[in-house]
């Protein structure tokens, strides 16, 4: 993807770490089966359109931009992480529930993929891993606090640079 | 019956002691009946649409379930206080509670339901299985007296009868439900260490530790006939459902009558349901599981004393309505002329049901539970299709309960044209804000083996992956949404198209895209 321009009119269209490009030019003739419902249509802080889409039943929920512009932003991020340290990881809630059980507290070491705290919805108990090898930094819930989804959750600190600077 | 009695309904005012879609249902038989409803509710459902159908409604509590629907007291003195005669449980909850049941009897009101001791009695699973191999009816081998076990060396008893029963096997809570207190266990020795953890967690989940162990039989169908029982001592069997397509231990898929089984197979069935149901002395309506071996021999597994989720399935396939039927029996009438119809043409009914659940799920990651505020809702209607919900647009789905949304059940004169009807009906199904099972439906409705009615308990993990049919719709999804960034600063302020659905293709495209 990196030092290919893409051509103007294209659009990126992006769900969480997948994105694709699509060119208006050369759309193929064929048409899916699928029905396709637009629900929500809103506008992100960096200007995309939020799009959320259901086909075949899947809901999406989809950020559309033009691919020039996303592809410049994505040069500036990956300038600006290059030299920042690795800051400050914000977990939020995946789905509505209450919170049953807060695994970790405030200066925890935690590797990737270790339990932080447990959210119940629908009978369900739904852990919330931690997104990387990280130290918390700041724990937003407790026991019993019923969740919206979206709310902060956790703040992480990245591992390695809490390490390389003990306090 | 005189002709003033005819024309009265079986009761004035009807509590509804349920929420969501059956408490929806119930309140229509009730419209249908010329009674009046008497609707609950937690304050997670104040503003639900079983509220608002219902003539009156009251409320019970916060919304956890333990502190609104399940308070049986406070359930009754809501009746007393509305003045209703009568209290229809619905599913889930209280319905199955025999304490309950005897509670309400107790108060001088109706359960609408069988009767307190009948549900106690079936409620015990291996008493259950004790009293349908005593009339005869095969159960499944396994032990019929439970016990709790604490420690591995307390096994030897059920270790040395497990010998008798086979393996693989499995450990089985006695209260149990849901699967919670369930081991499968292939060899003798991991058995004391599975009765020791079954008991626990059986000890944990139903303050009840006792277990047991049955056969595992497989591959199986999970086939259950719908019975009816009145004052008179009247029982009858009104049809089978198949209902293998589980996730869980939970029914995605149900239908009726169970493909493959000729008619002499399916009177056997509905036999040997009768008689269990005759043994327990049954009145209104319950439900005898069955699994279905290779040989399609059944195995009686136990009784449910309630309204199925899945009961509209026989009443499209019956052509009768199962809760107006109970609220007759309730009165103390007899089974209907139309009851009976449907139980005499039970065997070889002439018509084809399916329902489906659609549930917020997410049928990508093992149908976990994915609550949220519904946007658009709209469900298909027409000829052979029939919808229950209790939901509008705009409505939340709690996480604090069953996330079953809507079922969509459609008939048809036969299996295929019913599938067919199923699969055209999903594909108008529009539902936004949430995630919800259709991806699973639309799938099932297009699968050979599902066609060819090759089911068993099993299917769903050896059939479906969920990860890669949402691969599948990205593309779809992605060419949709495309065009949405047109004219950045105006697009965003557009509505959504006003036009049910759209499909993702070129035309839609190239008409959105900036020039």
């Amino acid at each position: 993807m990196a030092g290919v321009r893409p051509r103007p009119g294209a659009v990126r269209v992006r769900e969480g770490e997948g994105a694709t490009t699509i060119d208006p030019t050369d759309l193929p003739g064929g048409v899916d089966d699928v029905p396709v419902v637009i629900g929500a249509v809103s506008r992100t802080d960096g200007g995309a359109a939020r799009v959320e889409v259901v086909a075949g039943g899947w809901r999406f929920e989809l950020e559309v931009e033009p691919a020039r512009r996303a592809a410049l932003r994505e040069r500036a991020t990956r300038a600006a992480s290059a030299v920042g340290s690795g800051g400050a990881l914000e977990v939020h809630a995946m789905i509505p529930g209450r919170v049953v059980a807060v695994a970790v507290a405030v200066g925890d070491a935690v590797t990737r993929g270790a339990q932080l705290l447990v959210v119940e919805a629908m009978k369900m108990q739904n852990d919330v891993p931690s997104p990387a090898d990280a130290v918390v930094e700041r724990v937003s819930v407790s026991p019993g606090d019923t969740v919206e989804l979206g709310d902060l959750l956790v703040v992480l600190a990245a591992a390695r640079a809490s390490a390389a600077n003990p306090r | 019956m005189r002709k003033d009695e005819a024309l009265r309904p079986p009761f004035r005012r009807v509590l509804v002691a349920n929420r969501g879609e059956i408490a929806v249902r119930i309140i229509r038989a009730c419209r249908d009946l010329g009674m009046e409803a008497v609707a609950v509710y937690s304050d997670a459902d104040a503003g639900a649409l079983h509220v608002e159908l219902a003539d009156e409604a009251i409320r019970l509590g916060p919304a956890p379930a333990s502190e609104s629907y399940l308070r049986g007291e406070a359930i009754i003195e809501a009746a007393r206080r509305s003045r209703a005669e009568a209290i229809h449980p619905g599913y889930g909850f209280l319905s199955e509670r025999a304490s309950f049941a005897q509670a309400v009897e107790d108060a001088g009101l109706v359960f609408v339901g069988p009767r307190s001791d009948v549900i106690a009695g079936l409620g015990d699973k291996l008493a259950a299985r004790r009293l349908a191999r005593d009339v005869g009816v095969p159960i499944v081998p396994g032990t019929l007296e439970p016990a709790a076990i604490a420690r591995a060396d307390e096994a030897a008893d059920v270790v040395s009868a497990a010998e008798g029963v086979g393996f693989p096997l499995l450990v089985k809570a006695a209260a149990g439900g849901g699967g919670r207190g369930m081991r499968r266990v292939e060899r003798a020795e991991d058995l004391p260490a599975a009765l020791v953890a079954g008991s626990a967690e059986a000890a944990s989940a139903f303050g009840d530790g006792r277990v047991y162990v049955e056969r595992e039989i497989r591959p199986a169908r999970h086939v259950e006939v719908q019975l009816l029982g009145d004052a008179a001592g009247t029982i009858i069997a009104i049809g089978e459902r198949d209902c293998s397509l589980q996730r869980r231990h939970q029914k995605l898929v149900e239908e009726s009558p169970a493909p493959g089984l000729t008619v002499e197979e399916r009177r056997l069935h509905h036999e040997l349901a009768v008689r269990i149901g005759r043994a327990a002395h049954l009145t209104n309506a319950a439900t005898a599981e069955f699994l279905i071996d290779e040989d399609q021999r059944p195995w009686f597994l136990e009784v449910n004393t309630r309204l199925q989720v899945e009961h509209g399935v026989t009443e499209l396939t019956g052509g009768f309505d199962l809760v107006v039927e109970q609220f007759w029996i309730a009165a103390g009438k007899p089974l209907s002329s139309a009851a009976m119809a449907a139980a005499g043409a039970a065997a070889n009914p002439g018509r084809h049901a399916i329902e489906v659940r659609l549930s917020a799920e997410d049928p990508a990651r093992q149908f976990a539970a994915a609550p949220g505020r519904i946007g658009r809702f709209s469900l298909p209607a027409g000829d052979g299709v029939r919808v229950d919900t209790g939901v509008r647009p705009g409505d939340r789905v709690p996480p604090d309960y069953d996330p079953l949304v809507a079922k969509l059940l459609v008939v048809a004169g036969d299996r295929e044209a019913a599938i067919a009807l199923l699969r055209d009906a999903l594909d108008s199904v529009e539902i936004t804000g949430i995630q919800t099972t259709l991806p699973f439906h639309r799938f099932v409705a297009r699968d050979p083996s599902f066609a060819a009615g090759d089911l068993s308990i099993e299917w769903v993990a050896g059939h479906w992956d969920g990860a890669a049919d949402r691969a599948a719709a990205r593309r779809a999804a992605d060419r949709a949404a495309a065009p949405r960034v047109a004219g950045v600063s105006t697009a965003f302020a557009e509505p959504p198209p006003v036009s049910p659905w759209l499909r993702a293709g070129r035309e839609a495209f190239l008409d959105e895209w900036p020039e």
